[in-house]
Parts: structure tokens; sequence; C-alpha cells
């Protein structure tokens, strides 16, 4: 307990061998007396859930580990609870650590649940006479004081966390290695395990926490590591990380949707603009005028779907008449996928006439700052007669996405300005 | 050989409850519990005595009787066979627990044998009362009882260091290769009919069979089992060499390939 660090890795590699295929080892005489199991196979039988990561941990540290699916986390739980060893690198933890990976592990159907708490508490590492001395506790903290002699095959799923959980913060752990089990179990259960998690801190033990909870892991961590797809993207500020987490997902929405889009104008062209439709028609008009593209586009001019609250957004329709056109107007609206109405404006509105339209022509309408509250929204784009007749409206016509960099709410994000005076006194976190 | 004891020691505590769990789990829900484990070597004791006695005649005078002659080498055989099957499967039967909890894994096929080890213990009554009734004549010619029955607790104790590191070897083995279990269903038939259980090795005729079965390791402790329960003989010391050099040596190597592949089995399994 001299380095103050309870978990310190360096450069930390683990190495899969792929299955599927035939060889479990090179060769069999490596399997025997080779180094590494691993080692001799060939970079196609192999994946790298972890590379080159390293991160430390302080003591009494809440420690949270973010990223997508398949991104190492769990490998990475598994490493720091000692169950895989790393392929490559180094690994020290400091401490007795305890993993809630998978509650009730090992649990014996057939035997009561007093007897499965006194195994599964010496399979963490407690002596009989401890288990039996903190069983009372352990069983009033599961709220299953009057089922602890029945079989636990009689449990409910629920009953059998509660009793895994119960057991596993019981053993007294100095490092808590927590993975997503705090979504099973009720609301109740729920706080009580985020209590437990709070008491930890509180008494200096450190946490390593994994989840897609991110919310929970705001709350809870005071740092984070950034996994993507086995290596480090960041470490550092739990805020900091999960803003770099969200923008990255809502770029990844962005790129997702920018697809769609792309499809969904290829098939509504052709189709466009289609006899009008009996439910909601996502597109309607006497194609006096066709829209034959809409796209919006970032303050460089790149085609864009997703974009932070407060950046430039500029909506590109391409149009062309299917006749010399002067009584026309370019119309746009944006609204929620509820199908609230966040705006709504047309080239009338702003006080813009239309003088001719006899060719086929680019519309852009730029908003300097697009103060959009996080969330997706939907734009409609449309061109009409001044007397309101459609040319051709297109419900829907994009998809995008807003990322907001901090936690407010609503649609609105506009810019925000505090001032206190008196006896009222704050300081920027 | 001595960091696999080490080991087994610093997770006794461990294997205990479990060795425990494993037998509390077993007659659960039977009502009879662990009265099965006397009451089934009495049943075997019962059906090969009306085999043996009425149905079959005995053959060689030797074995006779034979009914217990048979006994006296089942039960042994049944410990080791249950044990090595058990053993075989356990890393990869709790899987989860290798997985999930950072789990010592030689305690599973150490469970294994030991929980069968305690059925064996209690079917050592029967065997008991076998020899009681043996020696008064129930089974025809009368068999002595002799202090030689002194040495069965060192035969148990080579008899389980021989079945822990055979159980080793084999548990490690089936992680990676899932076709132990089935090969090994048909290997304990062939090494029980390979094992003089049946017979005896000077029984056979043919001197190419007889030195050919001689290489099997458990027939030196087969033979001592016999010599202690049956013929009432003292084990001479150079059986005793071999029983034990046999033992200590499936032990250790047992052990060292299960700790070569020790890192695997989490991910394996």
């Amino acid at each position: 307990m001299t380095t103050g660090f309870a978990v310190v890795a360096e450069g930390v590699s683990k190495r899969y061998r792929r299955w599927g295929r035939s060889r479990a080892f090179g060769t069999l005489k490596s399997a025997f007396l080779g180094r590494g199991l691993a080692e001799a196979l060939g970079p196609s039988e192999t994946v790298d859930a972890l590379w080159n990561v390293s991160f430390s941990v302080a003591q009494g540290e809440t420690f949270g580990v973010i990223g997508a699916n398949g991104s190492g986390k769990s490998t990475l739980l598994k490493l720091v609870a000692g169950i895989f060893k790393p392929t490559a690198g180094r690994l020290a933890v400091d401490g007795k650590v305890s993993a809630l990976i998978e509650l009730g592990a090992g649990f014996h159907p057939e035997i009561s649940g007093r007897e499965n708490v006194v195994i599964n508490g010496v399979m963490l590492g407690l002596t009989r006479k401890e288990i039996e001395r903190k069983l009372p506790e352990i069983a009033a903290y599961a709220g299953l004081e009057e089922f602890m002699d029945q079989p636990v095959k009689t449990y409910s799923s629920g009953m059998y966390v509660r009793l895994g959980f119960a057991v596993a913060v019981h053993v007294d752990p100095d490092i808590l290695v927590v993975d997503e089990v705090l979504a099973v179990g009720d609301e109740a259960f729920s706080r009580r395990c985020l209590d437990t998690i709070g008491e930890f801190r509180a008494r200096g033990k450190t946490i390593f926490f994994v989840s897609h909870a991110l919310g929970l892991v705001e709350e809870l961590c005071d740092r984070v590591l950034y996994l993507e797809q086995g290596r480090t993207k960041g470490t550092g500020e739990a805020r900091e990380m999960l803003a770099a987490y969200r923008l990255d997902v809502a770029a990844g929405e962005g790129e997702r949707l920018k697809t769609e889009h792309v499809k969904d104008q290829d098939e509504l062209r052709e189709a466009a603009p289609p006899a009008p439709e009996a439910e909601r028609p996502r597109r309607w008009g006497d194609r006096s005028a066709v829209i034959t593209a809409c796209r919006l586009l970032d303050a460089s001019g790149a085609e864009r779907y997703s974009f932070r609250s407060g950046e430039s957004v500029t909506v590109e329709i391409e149009a062309s008449p299917s006749r010399p056109l002067t009584d026309f107007v370019f119309g746009m609206g944006v609204y929620t996928p509820e199908d609230v109405c966040v705006h709504g404006s047309n080239t009338e509105t702003d006080g813009l006439n239309g003088e001719r339209f006899d060719a086929p022509g680019t519309a852009r309408l730029t908003l300097p700052r697009c103060d959009l509250g996080a969330g997706t929204y939907l734009l409609d784009v449309a061109i009409h007669s001044r007397r309101g007749t459609p040319y051709d409206y297109w419900r829907g016509a994009c998809r995008f996405h807003v990322e907001s960099p901090t936690r407010d709410a609503g649609l609105w994000r506009p810019e925000r300005n505090w001032a206190f005076s008196g006896g009222l006194r704050l300081s920027r976190s | 050989m001595l960091d696999g004891l080490r080991d087994l020691l610093r997770h006794r505590a461990l294997v205990g409850v479990l060795v425990a769990r494993e037998l509390k789990a077993r007659y659960r829900g039977s009502v009879l519990g662990f009265f099965w484990s006397l009451l089934n070597p009495l049943l075997m004791l019962a059906v090969y005595t009306v085999v043996f006695q009425l149905i079959f005649p005995a053959r060689s005078p030797s074995t006779s009787p034979y009914a217990l002659f048979l006994f006296c080498g089942l039960l042994p055989w049944n410990w080791l066979s249950a044990s090595l099957t058990d053993a075989s499967a356990s890393l990869v039967v709790h899987g989860s627990l290798l997985k999930k909890v950072l789990f010592p894994a030689e305690v599973l096929p150490t469970v294994a044998v030991l929980a069968q080890g305690v059925h064996f213990l209690l079917a050592l009554p029967v065997l008991g009362l076998g020899l009681v009734l043996g020696a008064a004549g129930v089974f025809g010619p009368a068999v002595a009882m002799t202090p030689a029955l002194f040495q069965v607790p060192l035969l148990i104790v080579l008899e389980g260091l021989f079945l822990l590191g055979a159980g080793y070897f084999l548990a490690g083995l089936t992680v990676h290769f899932r076709d132990v279990k089935d090969l090994l269903g048909t290997g304990l038939t062939l090494w029980f009919f390979g094992t003089p259980i049946l017979y005896t090795l000077p029984d056979i005729s043919s001197p190419f069979l007889r030195s050919l079965l001689a290489w099997n390791p458990v027939a030196p402790l087969f033979a001592a089992w016999h010599d202690a329960l049956f013929y009432g003989r003292w084990v001479g010391a150079g059986e005793w060499a071999r029983v034990a050099a046999i033992s200590l040596l499936v032990f250790t190597l047992g052990s060292l390939f299960f700790a070569r592949l020790r890192d695997s089995y989490p991910e394996a399994v």
C-alpha cells in the first residue's frame, strides 16, 4: 500500500484466440512446452480485445470505464478482477478485489440460501466463521430473512441477485469491481445498491465501474477511461470523457442518418411526388415544381446530419420547375419526432418575393446559430404558391441530430449568463 | 508436487464447503438421503452374491468366494471411475465460476475426487460387513480377517493422490478437447477389464497378456487392495514402493499439466 494506487496498468493487451478455427494451440507441443498459449497463433487466428491500454486508479477513487459494446470493457474488468491474465503489459492490483460481475455465480440451486451464502463467502475469500457471523446481516440486507432455509431454486431471479449482491458487498473488499449489475433488481434494490456504493466511496474504497448508464457513471465516477475497439480513446475527468463519448455516439448516429438520407432521397426522387396517400403522406403536391434534393451542410459546406448545439447549419434545397413560375414560396419547418413544431418559416414570412423560377436552381437557408437542445429533429421542406397550394411538400426530408455539450434539457438551448449578487456566491466547477 | 499440495491446503476451507455441498445436493430431495451411500453398495453386494453364488459358481479357487473378491476390487474401482468422470467434466460444468469469479480452478477437480472419496468411505462399513460375513463363511469358504486391514488408510491416501493427479490432467484436457468426455466412458470400460478386479494377474495364462496388463498403472494398486482386504496379506515393501511411486508421479505430472494450462481455463471453458 505504498504506491497510493489501487490499480496500475501499463501497456496492457489482451489477445483472444479466434474460435471456430480448428487449432486450439499453435502446435500441440506448444501447449505443453511453449511459453504462451496464444503466441504461436497467426494474426488471423486471434483477436485483440485490448491493445496497449495504460491507466492508474488511485486508492479511494471511483474509476469508470465507458465505450460501445465490444470495446473491451468487460475484458478489462476481468483482467482487473484477476480472472484473466493480460497477454502483454503489466497490471498491478493492490488490495482485495470483490467483483460484481455475475451475482450469485456458483449458487447451487438444490441447497438452501444460507448454505449458499456460506459457500459463496468462502469462495470470495472469507473464512467460515466470518461469513457465519455476517449471515444475519447479509440476510437482512437482501431482505430474505424468511427464505434463507429454502433451496435457492425456489428464489425469484430478483431474490437470487439480491442475495448475490449482499454477499459480495459483505466480504469487505478494498477494490469493488462493478459490472452492469445494478440494472437488475427492482427500483428499491437498485437504490440500495447505489447507497452501498456511495458508502464504499465514503469509506475510501476504490471502485472500478463499468456501465452503459452514462448518467450513473457521471454521478459516481471521479475519472473515466474511454475505450474504443480495445484502445484508449481518452482518460480524464468524468464529465469531459462522457461529453466526448456522447459526441462520438452522435457522430456515429449522424453517419447513419446521412447514409439513410441518401438512400431515402434516391428512393423518393423516383417516386416524387406521389399521389396523395391516405395516411400521413410524406410527400405531396401538384408537381408544378419538384424538390430534387435536400441536404444539410455545416459551416465548411460539408454535408452532415449531426451538429453540436450552437453550430451553423445550412439547409440546401435543389428544385426544378415543370413550367416557368412566378408564384412560388420556399418553406421549411423543424419538427421533433413527436411532431411538435419547433420552427417554421418560408421566403414569404421572411419578406422575400418570388420573381422567377424557370430553370433548376438551388436555395440555401443558413442558420448561423442553431441553438436547438439535444435530440433528433425532422426537417420538412416545401415549395408552394403564395396562397398555399402545394407544388411539392416533403415531410421529414432530412433527419438530423443535435448534441449538447452539457446536461441541459429542452428543445431550446439559448446562450445564458448567470449573475449573482448579495449574499450569494457560486464558483465554476 | 509440493506446490500442488500447498495450493490445496490454502483452499482447504473452500474444498471443504464444496465437498459438503456436493454431497448435500446429491441427496437433497431423496427420502433416504445419505443412506443411499450405504445402501447402494449393500445392494451391489447382494446382487453379486446372488449372481456368483447361485448363477455362476466360482471358477478359480484363488478368488473364492468370488462375490466378496469382486466386491473388494469394485469399491475402489467405483471411486476411481466416478472421480475421473466427474473431475474431467468439472471445469466445463462450473465454467461460470471460472469466467465470472476469481476462483481457484484446481479446487473443482479436487472436489470431484474428494466427494466421490466420501462415498467410498461411506461404503467401507458395508465392505466391513461383507468381510465379517465372509469370515463367518456365509459366502462359502471362510475368509480370514487379519491386521492386514490396517493397510487400508494408506491405500486410500495413495489412490486419492493418483486420482487427484489423473483428475487434474483430464479436467485440463477436457477444457480444450471436449472429445475427452466421450472417450472417457469407453476408456474406463476398457481400463476396467484391463485391471485385476474380476481376476488376479497370476491367474492369466498367457504370459504375453500378463506382462502387458502389468503395465497398467493401477494394477499394483488393485493387487494391493486385494491383498489388504481379501487375502489378509501384508503388501510387500517393493509393491508399496511401486504403488507410491506411481501415485506420486501421476499427482505431480497432473498438477504440472493443470498449472501449465491454468490461464487458459477462464477463456476456454
